[in-house]
């Protein structure tokens, strides 16, 4: 397991975000994380890649426990995310955004940059360059030199997800890669993931655009109220009372 | 860096280099020395707040420790001027670090007010500090700087030593924005928490900034200092930290072009405004609400806007 998540729990101020959920995620799988709205999952990736730590509870991540490392720390790790807001630099063009992912894998100093050193710009030119190649990669290439807010939608995903593969994961964090897609384009972004997963990278995702889930994903955790209710693959949990509660609600009207 | 702005950079260096030689000496001499001194403190700045979007009102506060550590180790302390210069240099950082590693955990108006705060106490303790700083009455007979024998003492021969300084720390500072630090000052400045989900270390970041920043206006302190050979707490004052933000407002505080254009202008206006005496603050007020009216995000940029536009506008009748 690349990933495994052991009773971790959240709680702000009264508010329990995370109720002891435990799961793992197999490397070179795709794994999604379905649950109605406010169930918890974004809390799950923002204490996933150090955003906030965790109240209680141990993340282990390839056998070493991350739980409250600085995000700075948990990327340099092998753990990369896109949002389900965008949140794209709308300052830095296309380009730009992917070699800032680079960041982690560069060393040049405020006093080798600002001397303008060779070896700074050497290091500068070779980040310029990965940057390209994984802009390539995403078809990105002609929008390199746009800033992002010029993209439309679907584009800017692309351009989210070269930015993650920019820092060499392990594993990658999608939170609601589909929203605000169409089915051509959604359809279009699992093939890109079955691209990025047999690279070896494991990918989880956050999703609620149910026929996406079904197709792309090997394994399914569902999580309610901050609690985790199912875990399985597709098929059981399309079959699953508990997950057809939490979605349809019960007959005792929890809405 | 762009190769507009290498060639500015250029033009602009010899520019400065060779005027004097064609015009002579003269007051505008004065007035291009003390814009080559602010022009330091405007570009640290900008860095800082421009591009690490950190709105921080302690510059003048280390422009007046850079300029009393020098001024103190050359007339206290006996050190040679150029010694002085450089000692001093090695105390601002160590200040700047200590400051910023506290301030710095705040943000948006908070981090404003705590640098405020700083600014006040460093005036208030050069005040006081009458033994060491000379109290109200300031310090006076600060030798001029001499190198390798040559005394800078006249407006023409410190031209010669401010001048590149101010034009070598530019350059720094433009390598600077154009590197990878530079493109994570920006991240920094657009949002913090993803800047750090993409490695970099906003912290960490945020306090080398500071200090670099601290560092140009200590090392224009330290100069002032023996070129005017006076130095009094209005060094500190925050009318003078004020001032540095406004030149920033009106050239444009994302561009570092913009802090020398803002400096030159406001320089100038108030060398060139001194018959207005008391009058001259509210010229200034005028000059920067025109222009904001005009240019909201600064002189620079607003030009380049216009001009990005007229060029627009002639290429469609063209077409």
């Amino acid at each position: 397991m690349i990933l495994a998540l052991e009773s971790v729990s959240k709680a702000f101020a009264g508010l329990q975000a995370l109720a002891e959920v435990s799961f793992a995620v197999a490397p070179g799988a795709i794994t999604a994380v379905i649950g109605p709205n406010g169930a918890g999952k974004t809390t799950l990736f923002n204490v996933v890649t150090g955003v906030f730590p965790p109240t209680r509870g141990s993340i282990r991540f390839l056998g070493r426990d991350i739980a409250g490392l600085p995000p700075e720390r948990i990327v340099g790790l092998g753990i990369a995310r896109t949002f389900q807001h965008v949140h794209l630099f709308r300052t830095l063009t296309v380009l730009e955004n992917v070699m800032l992912a680079r960041h982690g894998h560069s060393r040049a100093e405020a006093l080798a940059c600002g001397l303008g050193l060779p070896w700074a710009r050497r290091e500068e030119a070779a980040v310029r360059a990965q940057a390209l190649e994984y802009l390539d990669l995403l078809g990105l290439a002609g929008e390199r030199d746009r800033i992002a807010p010029e993209l439309p939608l679907g584009r800017q995903r692309y351009v989210e997800l070269a930015r993650a593969l920019a820092t060499e994961p392990r594993l990658i964090l999608l939170d609601e890669p589909t929203a605000g897609l169409n089915e051509r384009e959604a359809h279009e972004f699992g093939e890109a993931l079955f691209r990025v997963r047999q690279r070896g990278i494991a990918i989880l995702l956050i999703e609620h655009h149910m026929g996406f889930v079904m197709t792309v994903s090997d394994r399914i955790v569902v999580l309610n109220f901050g609690r985790k209710i199912a875990e399985g693959g597709p098929p059981e949990i399309q079959k699953s009372p508990a997950v057809i509660e939490a979605y349809l609600g019960s007959d005792d009207g929890r809405d | 860096m762009s190769r507009v702005s290498r060639v500015a950079w250029v033009a602009v260096t010899l520019g400065g280099l060779v005027l004097p030689l064609l015009l002579g000496p003269g007051f505008y001499l004065n007035v291009l020395n003390f814009i080559a001194l602010y022009a330091m403190v405007a570009v640290g700045l900008s860095l800082l707040v421009g591009y690490c979007g950190q709105l921080s009102i302690s510059h003048a506060a280390f422009f007046a420790i850079g300029a009393y550590a020098s001024a103190i180790l050359s007339t206290r302390a006996g050190l040679p001027a150029a010694l002085a210069v450089v000692v001093s240099q090695g105390i601002t950082p160590l200040i700047a670090w200590g400051i910023g590693m506290v301030v710095l955990r705040l943000g948006g108006h908070y981090l404003a007010i705590a640098t405020l705060s700083f600014s006040i106490i460093v005036e208030i303790l050069i005040k006081e500090a009458r033994p060491l700083t000379g109290g109200l009455q300031g310090l006076s007979g600060i030798p001029p700087i001499s190198l390798g024998g040559l005394v800078l003492d006249s407006d023409w021969r410190f031209h010669y030593l401010a001048w590149p300084v101010t034009m070598l720390l530019f350059l720094f500072a433009l390598n600077l924005v154009h590197s990878r630090l530079g493109r994570a000052l920006r991240a920094i400045r657009e949002g913090e928490t993803v800047a750090r989900l993409f490695g970099v270390d906003a912290r960490r970041y945020k306090v080398k900034v500071f200090v670099l920043s601290s560092m140009f206006a200590s090392i224009a302190g330290s100069l002032y200092a023996h070129f005017v050979s006076f130095i009094s707490p209005a060094a500190a004052s925050l009318m003078f930290a004020i001032d540095i933000i406004m030149v920033l407002a009106l050239g444009g505080f994302t561009l570092l072009w913009g802090a020398l254009i803002g400096v030159a202008a406001l320089t100038v206006l108030n060398e060139y405004l001194t018959p207005f005496a008391d009058y001259k603050r509210a010229i200034y007020g005028l000059v920067l609400i025109v222009t904001m009216l005009f240019f909201p995000s600064g002189l620079l940029p607003g030009l380049q806007g216009a001009w990005g536009a007229v060029r627009r506008a002639v290429a469609g009748g063209a077409r």
